[in-house]
Parts: C-alpha cells; structure tokens; sequence
C-alpha cells in the first residue's frame, strides 16, 4: 500500500536482540509458529502490506505485550520500550491508512485469521510468549517489504 | 541395539556458526569422556516440528556437522540437535538456540580489486555470494539478501600515514587528485543496518600511482 | 527511632539533550541519615493497555544520587510519565511526579562538532559520534559558487570522512546538521568551515 511508515524498526531490532535468547528459551514449542507457518508472511502481496502490518501492530499491541510480564526487570523494560515503539509506529501506520484508505485483501485477510488461529491454538501466556519471540520474523518481512 | 542407559553427559556448547550462510552445527564433547565417543544429529524446521536425522553425521566421530543444505531458505528459523554415544551409554538430546540465517550469519569482507594511474586509483567491491550447495547452481549474492547494504573504504597514504574513509552505496570508487608515485592501501567493510550487520575489513591492497610523467 | 515523615522529593524535572535524557530532583533533607531513592516510568502502553502499570529502573533503585539515566528506557516516540520517591530504611515518601508528560520528540538537539580539514585536493570532515540515533547531512560548497551546494548523508561516524575532491586552489566550506529519524527533527547548522586546495586557480 501507499503507507511507507518510516518506522525505525532498528531501535526494535536492538531492543529484541538484547532480549531474543531468553525470551525464545521461554518458548518449548517447535512445532507451532504463529507468524510464519502454514502461510508465511513472505506471500502477502505488496499491496496487502500496510494494511496487514496495521493488524499485525494491533495484533501484537492488544494481544501479545499485556501477557509478556516477566520476573526479570531487564525483560520487562525492554518489552515496555517494544511495545510503547509498536504503539508510536501503529498511530503513524492508522493516519496513513486513512488517508490512503489501504484495505486488505482476501488471501491477506486468511493469512491474518491463520495467525489468530495459531494464536488462540495455544494458552495465552505460552502464545503470547512464543510471538514475542517471533519478533525477528515480523521485522524481517517488514524491512524486506519496504 | 540393546537398551542405551541416557546417563552419558551432555555435549555442550551445542551452536551454529554461520558464515555467508553455511550453516555448520559444532558442538564440545561431554565432560571427562576421552575418544571414541560417537554422535547424531537432527534438525528442525521452526513452526513445523518434525525432527529429521542427518544421515551423514549418524554415529560420526568429529564435533561438527554441516547443515547448510538443510537450512538454507533464510526466510526459516531451525533448531539442531546432538546426541552423544559411548560404551553402550548415551546422553540427552541436546538443542541449539533458535537459529535464524538472516540476522545470525556473518559476513566475510567485500572482495576489493584496486588499479592506478598516475593520479588516481579505482576500486571495485564485490559483495561474498551466499553459500550454495555446488558449483554449478545458481549463484546469490549476499547483496540480494540485503539489498540496502553499504560500503565503508578506507584507503591510506602510506607515505603521509593519513587514513581517509569513504561510506559508499555502489560498489565502485575512484579517488582522483592522489600524489604520483605513492603508495595507497585499501581495505573495505560491509555495513548492513537492518538487521545490524557488519563484516570485518578486508585485508589490505596496496598499489602505487604511477610516476608523473 | 519514631517513624520518620519522608516528604516527596521536590524539584522533579527531565534534562534532555541530543536524544539522552537525565530525570532529575532535589535531596531530601534528614539530619544524619542517608536518602535513598526510586525512580519509574510509565509509558503509554502502559497507561492504555497495562492498567497503568509502572516500571521500576533498577539502576536507579535505591540509589543515594538525585539525577536518573533514563535512556535505554525512554525509547519510543510516545507520552511518559515518570515518578520518584525517597526511601529511609523502611519508611518510603509518597511518590513526586514529574509535571505532565515527556516526548523524547522534544529533546533539545545541538549542532555536531565538525572538523574540516584538507590533505592536498581532498575535502575531508571529522564528526563527533552523538549515539545510535543520529545521522548527519553535510552541506559542502566552492567559495564564491553558494548557489551550487552540495549534500551528503552520512549515516555512521568514522574517523576521517571524505567528502570531495576539490579544484586547485580553490576554497571550499562545510556545514553540518544533526538529524535524528526516529522523532522527525534537525539540529541546526554548525559555522561553516573553509579549507583551501593547494596550487594555482588559475591552472582551471
């Protein structure tokens, strides 16, 4: 879509690399992905991309960071510098969209449900976990996207 | 085979070390166990679960094992696995971190080819391709895996000890207006900003301007 | 001894310069006894989506300075709210908050130091390092030819930077601003600086 949010996803890159060991170690399940399987992200059409990273800000904003509280201080302040930079970079990413009114597609719109699917598949703090976990996957589409 | 009693120790530091994207698993044998102890490897595919055995690294000897073939789509994440055997005793799986090719590779330096004339030298960098199971398939290069990637030159008068550096996007540079008959040496870098990337420099490339005429 | 009344501490403010930022607030004052203090934060997410929940920075848990490195922390472009409180063994003061809010879109910028040198035709630049955030634009230009500026994005610090390479005899100036993306915004522009090429102009 027309919405190139000039999101700095490298304050989030260091802010999950500084946090990715542990909070991956959290996470046992090899067998479910919530990002990248069955569908990968990497098949969303370019056109799909500002609205489905819009649902996936909001996914991550509504559903994911309130279920990642830890008992490591260190974990938690970089999770709450994460989430207050998803929430900056979604209110840019909702100006645009409406002024670009950039709407999903079908296929994109299954691929969203899928990952609300795989989400709810699991108990929501090991869900909520394994996304965060995930984040690398997100910034990786992201940046390959722009 | 009989029954394996699990109370070998564990391999440790069980890692990918990635360069270029050849992914090799290495690990460090048990603790206190001297030669002749065997090991296996599986991997997985992150998001699907199924855990698959290597075949060519099954009761091996070394500690390493090249997986490189088996991880080589950089949009998955994957986990490997080793097992140790010794004496009809074994040890535990034990796991690697998740490993993701894209943001946990290392990248070798640029390749630099440097030529002169009598007041100026031109530079060339070609980026490392990324691993590849032959010769003979086609070659990536780590540019289309990172396509805002940049160049960081520096290029030194040996004569004046002076160091000058260049932060360029293409990969060519001519630097005009040197002194006749000097010595420069080059060296480059790679620089990925997102994921954060940076190779080393290269090792140096002299050549000498030309006398003046 | 009696529990003491530990008043909150007074004079809270945030000092915010080039992207760092320093919460800062007067002592509080117990004759013979050392005052410790906390500081938290508060983010948006965390007043709209985690019941406005605060975050403890542990660097400055306890501790007997009155200034906080809150850095690493504030680092998202959004509203913070950010309070401290001073401890005396178990007695704690009631928290004193900072007045409104904080955006570190609002932090005060400062031109970078520039250096500008030549090494026979070539223009080359020295920056000081300001932190991950930062890139610089260097405007660069002939002498008598202003209407012909030139521009380059440098987006690391490394030493010695070529710029250009210059026209004999000719002098060249340099200005630089700082710019951060992450909030949108520009320092000024630092003097300009001029070098001049050796030899004759009139060999052009």
């Amino acid at each position: 879509g027309a919405c190139r949010v000039s999101m700095s996803t490298a304050e989030i890159r260091a802010g999950f690399t500084a946090i990715k060991a542990n909070i991956q170690s959290r996470d046992p399940v090899r067998s479910l992905s919530i990002l990248s399987h069955p569908h990968p992200l990497n098949r969303v059409k370019s056109s799909d991309r500002c609205c489905i990273t819009h649902h996936l800000l909001t996914f991550y904003v509504d559903k994911v960071f309130k279920h990642c509280t830890t008992e490591d201080s260190f974990l938690n302040r970089k999770i709450s510098s994460i989430a207050n930079s998803f929430l900056s970079a979604r209110r840019k990413l909702g100006q645009c969209r409406e002024q670009n009114n950039c709407e999903c597609g079908e296929e994109s719109t299954e691929k969203f449900k899928q990952i609300l699917t795989n989400y709810e598949g699991l108990n929501v703090t090991s869900a909520a976990m394994k996304s965060l976990g995930e984040l690398d996957i997100l910034l990786d589409w992201m940046e390959k996207s722009r | 085979s009989g029954e394996l009693y699990c109370s070998l120790p564990n391999p440790r530091n069980v890692r990918f070390e990635s360069i270029n994207m050849k992914n090799v698993l290495h690990w460090s044998s048990p603790e206190g166990t001297g030669n002749g102890v065997l090991y296996r490897v599986k991997y997985s595919v992150y998001g699907v679960g199924k855990w698959i055995r290597k075949p060519e690294c099954r009761n091996i000897n070394r500690t390493w094992c090249d997986l490189s073939s088996e991880t080589s789509d950089y949009e998955e994440q994957y986990y490997a696995s080793v097992k140790a055997f010794l004496n009809g005793m074994c040890s535990e799986w034990v796991e690697t971190t998740r490993f993701n090719p894209l943001t946990d590779t290392k990248i070798d330096p640029p390749m630099v080819s440097v030529s002169s004339t009598d007041r100026s030298i031109s530079i060339i960098l070609a980026v490392p391709e990324k691993w590849k199971r032959s010769p003979e398939e086609e070659s990536i290069s780590l540019l289309q895996v990172y396509p805002g990637l940049q160049y960081n030159v520096s290029v030194l008068n040996k004569k004046t000890k002076k160091r000058w550096f260049f932060s360029i996007s293409n990969n060519t540079l001519v630097v005009p207006w040197l002194e006749p008959g000097t010595a420069y040496c080059v060296s480059a870098q790679i620089h990925v900003t997102t994921p954060l990337l940076d190779s080393g420099f290269s090792k140096e490339h002299c050549i000498a301007t030309l006398k003046d005429k | 001894g009696a529990d003491v009344f530990l008043p909150p501490p007074q004079n809270i403010s945030i000092i915010s310069t080039n992207m760092k930022h320093f919460l800062t607030w007067s002592p509080v004052i117990v004759q013979g006894a050392t005052v410790r203090y906390s500081v938290e934060f508060q983010g948006e997410y965390e007043r709209e989506y985690a019941n406005e929940s605060w975050i403890p920075v542990s660097e400055c848990s306890l501790t007997t300075a009155t200034v906080c490195n809150l850095t690493e922390d504030i680092s998202a472009t959004v509203a913070y709210r950010l309070r401290v409180r001073a401890q005396l063994g178990a007695t704690s003061s009631p928290w004193g908050t900072l007045k409104g809010f904080f955006n570190r879109a609002t932090t005060s910028l400062t031109p970078p130091l520039l250096k500008v040198m030549a090494d026979g035709y070539h223009l080359l630049v020295e920056l000081a390092d300001m932190g991950p955030a930062f890139q610089f634009r260097l405007l660069y230009w002939r002498k008598g030819q202003e209407s012909r500026v030139q521009q380059q994005l440098v987006r690391e610090v490394s030493s010695v930077l070529h710029l250009a390479t210059m026209e004999a005899g000719a002098e060249y100036c340099v200005r630089a601003q700082a710019r951060v993306e992450a909030i949108g915004r520009s320092s000024g522009f630092s003097p300009a600086q001029c070098v001049q090429a050796p030899g004759d102009t009139s060999l052009w």
